[in-house]
């Protein structure tokens, strides 16, 4: 940061600077930015009122509950699974660590909808675990919440274990081992001294997979069932009132989940830059 | 790792229990799920999904997919380096704005980026008149499938380069100058050279993450075989026409592709980090 | 180490411009694109087949023949927002007219062979295996203990026959428990609408997610019926004909402004001239369909069973009629889920 913060503004003469600046600008303005005027320019274009019957229909609201409490649901599980991950990778040394630390990342490689098309094999009643919760315990996973969930922890397992990770890295385990010797057990060292290291971090990993979960749609279009009220999501909803010709129904439904989750990205950047700053 | 960890303090019980529990989530989440899909792959048999797979629109989709991330590496590659050294290396007002924007394509669902375009290039869009003068179809064809593609990998080169321009700082830069360079050749010589591991890095998420796009080229070219269609398309509708052994074995192809990227991915981050 | 980034970006200039130009293929004057609706893939596979072996041994040339599969009614929407379809094949007549009022089908498509119809199906049930919960006819879909799958209207058009078959069923007096007429037809569907657990957006995604294991019975064509449960992966299923349903006819259209677009018009007719001989019509027939070709129709007669009570759009005054009251704003259906909307709340 130090040696950038010092940049004089550009000289009005310095014609490549403005030339490099103007086509920077340029490509973000046409590829980002008028997209998304457009959308808004649509979805409020029979005015506010519209808008919100559009929001508040039942099938509009019911996605949009079912996207908020499944992805919540997720960026919690994935809050402490991630942290774990992240601790064990960090603290521990052992044999296959690398691989680990490698495969952590795995989930954001490979396409959500192949995610989706392995989750129904796996999970479909005649299959291998679908098959097993099916008989034993009478469950239906497939075309239902759970399956929501569940796809939602494979695609967004790295965020958290990824802004998590590199704290724990520069955390000073001498206050831990300190605590340790004094005679505190594991777990309240654990809360008294590395999560409150860790909780920003973690913080921006939660909100940033609850943000990203908030529209994913490849790898629940195909585990979900998407029927309206019970088991279609918000980015699904959308899908569909595009091809029924609803656009005022897609339009606003878009621009709530990308307020929510532009808000929500926003939120995480501010949180960073804030921790940044405090540290240095 | 220059922190020595006091493993001799650690209650094993702990440590070996945390290591389970994590190697036993990874196992169920990833490992199962592709196992599974590999044993049914080796199920349906060779014979088969060679007949399904050896069809001219798997070998078109495969194309586009391949044809579009290639398209969003060049593109994203080329102008995210730009912004990225427009933001780090020039001062204007509303850039704290801009650099918010930039995290954009992050918080919209695929679906709605497809949306957005046909929006704008689709019947009475903003942008109609273009798609007329101009005379390339956007909806419905590749050009619009390539802008989905670049809206969703658009922040991956930037946030990876900007980073590592920043550490890189401008004093080399500033003695070639004093030296005579000319900006081009300083850019050549010396920033790209002070970037590449970071870029080579965001170009890999790029790849990555385009190779497996799928809402925002659905919506907008609408998934037509032979023409509009891109590999994970295909997965999809494959499934539809129970052409099982093609969707699968399309399937663990796209998953080939993302192991190799990981590796690369692994070797650029290192890199990045010396 | 040496890192010739510039050579990376020049080989990447060079692939995307290799794929690019290996990406054109064929110009488009030998080229058709068809958008039809989600049930006739694997029929179209197989004639198409065909088609492109006859016309090279017929003209010496390759074709290629794209295709586009969604549920009939977003494709129908699709081609209006310029999907660049040359012939669609539709589920409705409704989807055909659609494209007509946007002024892209400009000939008379109802005065082709066969009044424009290219197959004929039925409405029938999916049901698991040996019919563990004994599902005959209509009134059973009603029972408490069974689950209904069938796509949404609002994007299917088999959706849309499924609906006035189920209503014209009970409103002619064979649903056991409802009366005839008008009201017991709406009082039937309601009952029904409840059972149904999954709505999803064509006949062919629905049909699958009844093969996945999910409901008791799946409300579909006849021959998706057919083709899946010969097919499926899954779980097995059989099908069962009600004593009383509707006969679906699925409408073909030359779309004249993309054909005129393209300079594929002699091709285009010739391929729908195809559909209809014997040889298409039979590929149909195989795939579960009733054709139309009265070659194919004597061929495979025994294969089709008429059931008792059967009847067509013309019962409710055809489709002019029938779609504002079953599927406008304020029509019956969309009235009824609003209601069981109200209802789960």
């Amino acid at each position: 940061m130090s040696t950038t913060a010092s940049l004089p503004t550009l000289r009005s003469w310095d014609v490549k600077g403005w030339g490099l600046r103007a086509v920077a600008l340029s490509y973000l303005a046409f590829l980002l930015l008028l997209p998304l005027a457009a959308l808004v320019q649509d979805g409020f274009r029979e005015g506010p009122g519209v808008f919100f019957a559009n929001i508040f229909r039942p099938t509009a609201w019911a996605a949009l509950k079912l996207t908020l409490w499944t992805s919540a649901l997720m960026a919690a599980v994935n809050g402490v699974i991630g942290t774990l991950t992240a601790y064990v990778l960090v603290r521990y040394r052992f044999f296959g660590k690398s691989l680990l630390n490698a495969v952590v990342d795995l989930p954001f490689a490979i396409p959500t909808l192949v995610t989706g098309v392995m989750l129904v094999i796996l999970y479909g009643p005649r299959d291998l675990l679908g098959g097993f919760f099916h008989q034993h315990f009478d469950w239906k996973i497939l075309f239902a919440p759970p399956a929501i969930v569940l796809a939602l922890l494979f695609v967004n397992y790295p965020i958290v274990v990824r802004s998590v990770q590199p704290v724990l890295e520069e955390l000073d385990f001498a206050e831990e081992e300190a605590a340790a010797t004094l005679g505190a057990s594991s777990w309240r060292t654990f809360w008294r001294v590395v999560f409150p290291a860790i909780r920003p971090a973690l913080l921006s990993g939660v909100l940033l997979s609850f943000a990203r979960a908030l529209g994913e749609f490849g790898s629940i279009v195909v585990v979900a069932g998407n029927l309206p009220l019970r088991s279609q999501t918000a980015a699904v909803y959308v899908w569909g009132e595009i091809e029924s010709e609803n656009r005022l129904g897609a339009s606003a439904m878009s621009i709530v989940l990308l307020a929510c989750s532009f808000t929500l990205v926003l939120f995480v950047d501010w949180l960073q830059r804030r921790k940044g700053r405090g540290r240095g | 790792m220059a922190k020595s960890h006091p493993e001799h303090r650690q209650n094993p019980w702990v440590k070996y229990g945390l290591i389970t529990a994590v190697a036993a989530y990874l196992l169920w989440l990833l490992g199962l799920p592709i196992f599974t899909l590999i044993r049914h792959t080796v199920e349906i048999g060779a014979g088969r999904i060679a007949e399904e797979l050896w069809q001219s629109e798997v070998a078109h989709a495969f194309a586009l997919t391949v044809l579009l991330s290639l398209g969003a590496v060049l593109f994203n590659g080329v102008f995210g380096t730009l912004v990225a050294y427009v933001m780090v290396r020039q001062r204007f007002r509303g850039r704290a704005l801009i650099n918010a924007i930039l995290d954009l394509p992050f918080a919209v669902s695929p679906v709605v980026v497809g949306y957005m375009l046909i929006l704008l290039f689709g019947k009475a869009g903003w942008l109609q008149g273009l798609a007329e003068w101009t005379g390339i179809s956007w909806v419905f064809a590749w050009p619009g499938m390539l802008v989905a593609t670049l809206f969703v990998t658009f922040p991956f080169v930037v946030r990876e380069v900007m980073p590592v321009l920043e550490e890189v700082g401008t004093e080399q830069e500033e003695a070639a100058r004093t030296l005579g360079a000319g900006g081009w050749k300083i850019f050549w010589r010396i920033t790209l050279p002070g970037i590449r591991w970071g870029l080579l890095y965001g170009v890999s998420l790029t790849l990555a993450r385009a190779l497996g796009e799928f809402g925002a080229v659905l919506v907008v070219g609408a998934g037509v075989s032979g023409s509009t269609e891109t590999a994970t398309i295909y997965v999809y509708r494959a499934m539809e026409e129970r052409m099982f052994g093609g969707a699968y074995a399309a399937s663990l192809i796209l998953i080939g592709f993302s192991f190799l990227l990981l590796l690369g991915m692994e070797w650029f981050k290192k890199r990045s980090n010396v | 180490m040496k890192f010739k980034l510039r050579h990376i970006l020049t080989a990447a200039c060079a692939a995307v411009a290799a794929s690019a130009c290996a990406a054109q293929g064929v110009p488009e004057s030998r080229t058709l694109t068809l958008g039809a609706y989600t049930t006739p893939r694997e029929a179209f596979r197989e004639i198409h087949r065909d088609f492109k072996k006859l016309w090279r041994e017929r003209h010496g040339e390759a074709i290629e023949i794209r295709e586009s599969y969604l549920g009939s009614g977003a494709q129908s929407r699709a081609v209006v927002d310029g999907f660049p379809a040359d012939v669609v094949v539709l589920s409705l007549e409704p989807d055909v007219e659609r494209i007509v009022k946007a002024g892209l089908i400009t000939h008379p498509w109802r005065e082709a062979p066969q009044a424009g119809i290219l197959t004929r199906s039925l409405v029938a049930f999916a049901v698991r295996a040996g019919n563990p919960k004994g599902i005959r006819d209509w009134a059973d879909l009603a029972r408490p203990d069974v689950e209904v799958l069938s796509p949404n209207p609002r994007t299917s058009g088999g959706a849309m026959w499924n609906i006035l078959a189920a209503y014209g069923a009970a409103e002619r007096g064979h649903v056991a428990g409802f009366p005839a007429g008008s009201e017991g037809g709406a009082a039937y569907l309601a009952a029904l609408l409840k059972r149904v657990i999954a709505m999803d957006k064509g006949a062919r995604e629905s049909i699958l997610t009844f093969e996945k294991g999910l409901g008791d019975v799946a409300l579909s064509y006849e021959n998706e019926i057919k083709v899946g449960a010969a097919q499926s992966l899954g779980y097995p299923y059989d099908l069962v004909l009600p004593a009383s349903t509707i006969l679906i006819e699925n409408p073909v259209a030359l779309v004249d402004k993309n054909i005129e677009r393209h300079g594929n018009r002699a091709l285009a007719e010739a391929y729908r001239d195809y559909l209809f001989s014997p040889a298409a019509q039979r590929v149909f027939a195989k795939w579960g369909f009733r054709p139309v070709n009265p070659e194919a129709q004597r061929e495979t007669a025994k294969e089709f069973r008429d059931p008792p009570n059967l009847f067509t759009i013309a019962a409710f005054g055809g489709w002019a009629k029938a779609v504002p009251e079953f599927f406008g704003k304020g029509g019956l259906f969309m009235r009824l889920s609003e209601q069981e909307r109200t209802v789960q709340k």
